[in-house]
């Protein structure tokens, strides 16, 4: 499955992989994720190379976290 | 693959950091960063890769919705979020291209976050290792302590106030992390404080108060009240009412059940299968009711042995409104049920099928229409089977009263007999009623009247036409069962078999028991439809009838008529209408003459009976003896005309300086009788019986006439030949008329008046013929004392008129001269001299005005009549306007037109 996976969510190309990520971005918007295409086609190429939802969830709020903490920094330096 | 797979994890992961860590200055820094971010990240991802996760998108979608709901009830913004998620989530469903449906979405149901929370979360920082070992472990103590919830209640409050995360990101106490929303069961369990009885009690109590048995906590007080436990939780509360509903529906069902299985009677048949189909709908609800059980012990099970995943167990298990959910369909059916046994108390047969078929056919609720339907089809099988019984056997075998036909008892139709005069005394009118309350609804009146002819006329052919055989044979040939199921069919069964009975009928009427023969052998005797039978039986009869009453015998009566028979064409007429026919009698009352005693009869048998009724034998008989009479009057006209008119070339013709004038004015008013007698007969004959024939006779070779249509088409040709036949014309306004002028008498009277004239006018005859003798006698005494030498007339003769009467008497009595032409009644008259003549004179002079005032009152009558035929009749009465008839206001004056009296009388 993983051989599968990644072209159509990697490349972006078709236009079926456009529409999963249309639809998918759509519904983050509806729910609020706050995640843009490009971060969402990451993460459904992660998870259809079966990285554990949960887990990726929790990377990324800590990722987030981590770049407001280094932004917060520069704020501070500058 | 799992190097290559982990190569493009990292790959993607490294990706994600680059993207979403914003570009440091420092680029050592910045490596430096990113690659502790990734070791970070591979860490946490492969401490997850060993739980097992459901890749289940319904599941995840459903969590979602109910959030969306949940947010949808905290405020009323976002009301469409539920629904714009539904049609992306099935849009995405479509999709093929990508296999962890469920998984991304969890991710994006994970990331979700509420606008407000987004600075919260920024709030707090931990260490993310701590992260990954913190989670297990609160999720397991969050729900463990969740139901014990005393400690944990202001937290729960919390959670219950944000469902999505209030506090920072894997905050220890954040206990469902894992599914994310808590069911709303788990939330009112949790907010509440701990049940006395607690759910699980109440859920293992379930099953028994759904079979309506008291528990512990539920007990069923009196009959029908179901007593809760009174410190439960409202929403609990309307849980439990909601099930109570069942659960007391079905102790009353129940107890209808068993109660009318106890009183058979009560209900009839039909009751009794509502009552079975009841009960079986009834183990139905049971054996739901067992299923449920099943559930719930296997879930309380469960729930005992981990106690730790209690809630997990809850959340696939059952719960007091998954088993609301579960037995709301049987609620329904229950509820159903209840509302007709309610309504049927009371009732029997047709008029409880009629309750259950109102609510299958006017309900819209397709839940309630089918239940109806299956119900209808259990409790209608008595009542077909006595449709068939009825339909195909003509039996009715009804001992509950339900079915829609009455078979009247002895007595009743008797009282039904007398109540109409004995219209009908038959089988076919009077021994099956129909009852139209009781006519279930399934069946239009028209199907039901259908239905209730085939059975009377079967039964009516067994015993009425003792043709049992053929019912027999029929009833196996065609017999089909019926049902409800198929209604298309029956209406179609029963048509067949409406149409075969319907024709078998006519056939043996018609063939059997010729009933048209005799109908028209009634209208041939007894209507005087057979001209030279009744002609020759009246010339016969006439010298008979004239004598009294008392004088008449029977056999002298029969013998006559054979000898009318034998003399007309009425022999050749079958013998079987022959032998029918009959002369006698009426009742002898004192002082009447034979012409008003004498009748002919036609003896009717059944089953023909059943259309020529013996009321209707009366009506014919009455109509004969009208007939009779005027046929009469005509006859006594006619031969006194006759005679008359013979007389006038020579008797008449001697004396006409006599009795000249009397005589003319006499046979003008003979011939205004005899034209009225004329037209009163052609009135009756052709304007009133043979239309009248015509229709029936239409009637009856109609295609698919039935025995009704017949008798309905005899009836009305009874009634317009009475009614307009003059014979009850009154009867139409016979309120503003007296019965002494009504039609019938007015014209007895007339007919009377007739023959009293033309008595007179016979003692007018008999007068002049007197007359003439006494001058025929008179001039051969002349003649012979002329031949003697003598005088004819001496003075003597002339002065003493008397002594020479005496003397041409004896002189004619002595020579036979005279040839008697008058008839044996003259001879009595010859002796009154014509000192009698200004007596008849005077007589016919007031019959003559007694009849002209009551033919003009007749007439006024006939102008006022509203039917059409009778004013004809008044027209041609007077078609040349002999009478005038003034129209005034609210009475009509007839008046004869005086000029021309004497020398126009009509034709």
């Amino acid at each position: 499955m993983s051989g599968r996976g990644t072209p159509a969510t990697a490349g972006g190309g078709n236009s079926a992989a456009r529409q999963v990520i249309d639809i998918l971005h759509e519904i983050s918007t509806l729910l609020n994720t706050k995640l843009d295409r490009t971060t969402l086609s990451l993460c459904v190429s992660l998870i259809e190379n079966g990285v554990n939802p949960e887990a990726l969830a929790a990377v990324i709020k800590e990722l987030r976290k981590e770049s407001e903490r280094l932004q917060e920094e520069e704020d501070d330096e500058n | 693959m799992p190097s290559t797979r982990n190569n493009r994890i990292d790959e993607g992961l490294s990706k994600l950091i680059e993207y979403i860590l914003p570009e440091l200055e420092d680029e050592d820094e910045d490596e430096d960063l990113k690659a502790n971010a990734l070791e970070l990240a591979q860490g946490m991802i492969d401490s997850h890769v060993a739980l097992a996760y459901a890749d289940d998108p319904a599941h995840i979608a459903n969590i979602i919705k109910t959030k969306c709901v949940w947010k949808l009830i905290r405020d009323n913004r976002t009301s469409d979020k539920a629904l714009r998620f539904h049609n992306l989530y099935s849009r995405l469903l479509t999709l093929p291209l990508i296999k962890k449906k469920g998984a991304i979405l969890h991710l994006l149901h994970e990331l979700s976050e509420e606008p407000e929370r987004n600075t919260a979360s920024r709030a707090s920082e931990r260490p993310s290792t701590a992260v990954i070992d913190s989670r297990a472990p609160s999720r397991a103590e969050t729900e463990s302590t969740r139901r014990p919830s005393k400690a944990t209640t202001v937290r729960d409050e919390e959670e219950f106030d944000a469902s999505v995360p209030p506090k920072p990101f894997l905050a220890p106490e954040r206990g469902d992390g894992k599914t994310g929303e808590p069911t709303k069961a788990a939330l009112l369990a949790g907010i509440n404080p701990p049940l006395d009885p607690s759910e699980v009690t109440l859920l293992k109590d379930m099953p028994f108060t759904l079979q309506g048995v008291s528990s512990k906590n539920l007990t069923f007080f009196p009959e029908n009240t179901l007593k809760l436990p009174s410190n439960l939780p409202v929403p609990l509360i309307s849980l439990l009412h909601t099930l109570a509903e069942p659960a007391l529906l079905y102790r009353s069902l129940s107890a209808f059940v068993e109660e009318s299985d106890a009183i058979e009677d009560k209900g009839g048949l039909v009751g009794q299968s509502l009552s079975a189909a009841i009960g079986n709908e009834l183990k139905a609800y049971l054996s739901l009711v067992a299923g449920l059980e099943g559930e719930i012990r296997r879930a309380t099970l469960s729930l005992a042995e981990d106690d730790p995943h209690g809630l997990a167990v809850r959340k696939v298990g059952v719960t007091l409104r998954r088993c609301m959910i579960w037995t709301r369909e049987a609620t329904m059916g229950l509820r159903l049920m209840a509302a007709i046994v309610g309504e049927s108390k009371g009732k029997r047969g047709g008029q409880l099928i009629s309750i259950i078929h109102g609510f299958s056919t006017s309900h819209g609720d397709p839940f309630v229409f089918n239940f109806a339907k299956r119900l209808l089809t259990s409790v209608t099988r008595p009542f077909y089977d006595l449709l068939r019984r009825w339909v195909y056997d003509g039996e009715l075998t009804d001992p509950y009263l339900e079915f829609y036909v009455i078979e009247q008892s002895e007595e009743a139709i008797m009282e039904a007999n007398a109540e109409r005069r004995g219209y009908a005394s038959s089988v076919w009118q009077d021994k099956y009623k129909l009852d139209t309350e009781m006519i279930p609804t399934i069946m239009t009146p028209e199907f039901a009247n259908k239905v209730f002819l085939i059975g009377k006329s079967l039964n009516f052919i067994r015993y009425g036409c003792e043709d049992s055989e053929w019912v027999e044979k029929y009833s196996k040939t065609t017999s089909k069962a019926l049902s409800h199921d198929d209604y298309a069919s029956l209406e179609q069964n029963i048509d067949e078999a409406y149409k075969i009975t319907m024709e078998r009928l006519m056939y043996l009427m018609n063939k059997k028991f010729n009933l048209f023969e005799h109908l028209c052998a009634l209208k041939k005797f007894l209507l005087l439809g057979q001209g030279d039978f009744i002609a020759l039986l009246m010339e016969s009869l006439s010298s008979n009838l004239d004598r009294p009453a008392n004088t008449l015998y029977r056999h002298n009566l029969t013998a006559q008529l054979e000898h009318a028979i034998r003399g007309s064409n009425a022999q050749f007429e079958s013998q079987e209408v022959l032998r029918r026919l009959d002369a006698r009698m009426l009742e002898l009352s004192h002082g009447e003459i034979g012409w008003d005693v004498f009748t002919l009869e036609y003896k009717i048998d059944p089953p023909v009976d059943v259309i020529v009724t013996t009321y209707g034998s009366r009506e014919y008989l009455k109509v004969f003896n009208f007939l009779w009479r005027i046929k009469r009057v005509e006859f006594a006209l006619g031969s006194a005309w006759k005679k008359y008119m013979t007389g006038a070339r020579g008797v008449l013709a001697s004396v006409a300086d006599k009795v000249g004038n009397d005589w003319k004015v006499a046979r003008c008013c003979i011939a205004e009788m005899i034209h009225f007698v004329a037209q009163l007969q052609y009135y009756i004959l052709f304007q009133v019986i043979e239309p009248s024939w015509e229709k029936l006779k239409a009637t009856m070779e109609k295609p698919g006439v039935t025995l009704d249509d017949l008798i309905d088409a005899h009836k009305a040709y009874l009634n317009s030949i009475t009614r307009k036949g003059l014979l009850g014309g009154g009867s139409t306004n016979s309120k503003s008329r007296q019965p002494e002028t009504s039609f019938l008498a007015q014209l007895h009277e007339i007919l009377k008046n007739m023959l009293a004239y033309k008595d007179a006018m016979d003692g007018l005859y008999s007068c002049s013929v007197a007359e003439f003798t006494r001058r025929q006698a008179t001039s051969a005494l002349i003649d012979a004392r002329t031949a003697a030498g003598k005088w004819g007339v001496t003075e003597s003769d002339t002065n003493t008129p008397y002594e020479f009467g005496q003397q041409v008497k004896k002189h004619s009595l002595r020579h036979k001269k005279v040839d008697i032409i008058s008839d044996s009644d003259s001879d009595s008259d010859s002796d009154s001299d014509d000192g009698d003549l200004p007596g008849i004179r005077q007589r016919l002079k007031t019959l003559t005005i007694e009849f002209q005032a009551r033919t003009a009152v007749l007439l006024g009558d006939l102008a006022n009549q509203s039917d059409t035929d009778m004013r004809f009749l008044g027209v041609m009465f007077s078609f040349n306007d002999f009478y005038v008839v003034k129209k005034g206001k609210g009475k009509t004056v007839v008046e004869r037109r005086t000029a021309q009296r004497g020398d126009e009388t009509p034709a």
